[in-house]
């Protein structure tokens, strides 16, 4: 890219303007370029414009986001009136209401589903995107469409779907028992399995899409070179395969986690009242509950745990780069 | 390279276990999809029995004029979020390219926080900052949340397509005695427009199909069409909404293919390919 670039910048190369110093042709990559003397170059080659466009979006996200999130925080330290209005406070007592076993039951379950729902999409995304990228031919970029045009779908609807084919008497069940795999009794929805089939369901294309990068991107003559030495096809895959890709897993793990944690709409449509995870107690809080600084509490402290599996990832990620550096 | 010998090895190495899991995969993937569809046009009822093909969960539609007004919400947010995002996200995404100042560090952190946050954050975020204001919610406040929202999108997508333009055109047009404002305006948006009308698609789409942020943004009346939804499918089945779902699947579809077309029907011709550096 940067030579063709190269090819049009020389030709359209401006004249030289006698007032200011001219740095030496580059690539239209500016950045790269060293600074003839900071000051002239940061009026000339740089000018305010840029720095004019950057502001009506950056206030509107501050006003917007950076201030709402404020407010979550703070009001998760406030309390309720008699009369169940919020008020702004300095109080420990919702975060200590955290500690209910009632709420560190829904956080552990809602930990464990998003976990499941990760390893599961993991199971689905690997054949999926393996066959898709090494025997896709000239399909792959018809049946990776195929993959993610349904996922346009309103979630809403497709949840809704879901849970029909899931229901007692749905297509599923009804094949299963066919088969002989389920009996009469066998129940998916209203079902923890219900719940992370939903979850599994809305995500796993988040799981897909980027496995399926890092496949495109891999070098499959290594595969062949471990064929070559003998590896079965198992053995190629879980010490060639999964190791060249494990960039692209551990970005659609965050991508999955991160929207099947706060999620509530499928715990409420293929669960029951026992399969409630924090989306669901955060949304009681502000809408039945009516209590506000709890449900702000409650908030935070998804966000806590997000934040720890983000750290854990960023880590990962860095360490990962400084071998590649090696 | 790959002799003749060697190709029928690989073929005999065929994952086939990969493409059978991705058979189940795309069966299961549309299922539920195809359910939908398929009961839109049910005769009766139920949702597990095929009882002849009609048209009256459509026709019931025409009638519903709740849902219509939902409707109606929808697409003025849809239009208002996707007008408002695009005017400070290409400007956004300008600036973060193109501007070096601290402001810009800061504007590219703060844009990636929705796409970390999970939208149940974001939703509850902004509740609590127009009831914090004393703002009632109504449209105005789902429409501010969704262009909220939609700024990030739209930055992320114009952002590696501006990078990738050469910005010696744009000092040629100056030389040639444009102002920085007219080489924006006559040479930089102008070759932008492909990718700006493909995200102006996609967040139309994307705003459109949004649940949690308009369930938490939404006043009383009238809702947005996803949140009429979740009540509909939360307090007993209605047959309508098969009917609502398959309309906003095909909506859906099509202006996904939209957003895919467009780079395609600016094609390579013009002179785009010129500024792109492609």
């Amino acid at each position: 890219m940067a030579t063709r670039s190269n090819r049009t910048g020389t030709a359209l190369q401006p004249p030289q303007d006698p007032a200011e110093p001219k740095p030496p042709p580059r690539g239209p990559k500016d950045r790269t370029r060293p600074a003839p003397s900071p000051g002239t170059r940061a009026r000339t080659r740089r000018p305010r414009l840029w720095t004019w466009l950057l502001l009506p979006g950056t206030l509107w996200m501050t006003g917007f986001l950076v201030a709402s999130l404020l407010l979550v925080a703070t009001l998760a330290l406030g309390t309720t009136d008699p009369l169940g209005n919020p008020r702004f406070g300095f109080d420990f007592a919702n975060l200590t209401a955290l500690a209910d076993p009632a709420y560190s039951t829904v956080l552990l379950r809602s930990l464990g589903y998003a976990l499941i729902t990760c390893l599961i999409s993991l199971a689905v995304a690997y054949p999926v995107a393996y066959a898709i990228a090494l025997c896709g031919g000239r399909f792959k970029n018809l049946l990776i469409a195929a993959i993610v045009v349904p996922f346009f779908a309103n979630y809403l609807v497709r949840m809704y779907g879901w849970s029909v084919v899931l229901s007692d008497d749905g297509p599923l069940l009804k094949a299963l028992r066919a088969i002989g795999l389920a009996d009469d009794g066998t129940k998916i929805l209203q079902t923890g399995a219900g719940v992370i089939a939903g979850l599994v369901y809305g995500f796993v294309v988040f799981m897909i899409i980027p496995l399926y990068a890092a496949m495109e991107r891999m070098d499959t003559s290594l595969i062949e070179a471990g064929r070559d030495l003998y590896g079965g096809p198992l053995r190629t895959f879980l010490f060639v395969t999964v190791p060249a890709t494990r960039q692209g897993a551990a970005a659609g793990c965050v991508l999955v986690f991160l929207p099947a944690m706060g999620d509530f709409v499928s715990a409420q449509l293929m669960g029951g009242p026992d399969q409630i995870m924090i989306g669901n107690l955060i949304q009681d809080k502000f809408f039945q509950g009516q209590n506000w600084p709890l449900g702000s509490a409650l908030t935070m402290l998804l966000m806590a745990v997000l934040f720890l599996g983000m750290l854990g990832y960023l880590r990962r990620t860095r360490k990962d780069e400084a071998e590649a550096a090696r | 390279m790959s002799t003749p010998q060697r190709r029928r090895r690989g073929a005999e190495r065929r994952p086939r276990f990969a493409i059978a899991v991705t058979a189940l995969f795309f069966v299961l993937l549309y299922l539920p999809v195809g359910v939908v569809v398929l009961f839109s046009f049910n005769a009766q009822k139920s949702l597990t029995v095929l009882d002849g093909v009609s048209f009256r969960w459509y026709t019931a539609l025409l009638h519903d004029e709740v849902l219509l007004d939902s409707l109606g919400m929808s697409l003025r947010v849809s239009l208002v979020a996707m007008a408002g995002s695009l005017v400070l996200g290409v400007a956004l995404a300008l600036g973060l390219v193109r501007s070096r100042s601290r402001l810009g560090s800061f504007a590219g952190l703060i844009m990636l926080v929705p796409l970390i946050t999970p939208e149940i954050v974001t939703g509850v975020a902004a509740m609590l900052l127009f009831k914090g204001l004393g703002i009632t919610l109504s449209t105005t406040t789902v429409m501010l949340a969704e262009i909220t929202f939609s700024i990030s999108y739209v930055t992320v997508i114009l952002r590696s397509r501006i990078a990738a333009l050469n910005p010696e055109v744009e000092e040629a047009a100056m030389d040639l005695g444009a102002t920085r404002g007219q080489a924006l305006r006559l040479v930089t948006l102008p070759a932008l427009l492909p990718s700006i009308l493909a995200s102006a698609v996609l967040i139309f789409a994307l705003v459109f199909d949004d649940f949690v942020l308009a369930y938490f943004t939404t006043g009383v009346d009238p809702q947005p069409l996803s949140v009429r939804i979740y009540s509909a499918i939360r307090f007993g089945v209605q047959p309508t909404i098969n009917a609502v779902g398959t309309l906003m699947l095909a909506g859906s579809i099509g202006l996904i293919l939209l957003a895919l077309a467009i780079p395609r029907l600016f094609g390579r011709r013009g002179g785009l390919d010129l500024l792109s550096g492609k």
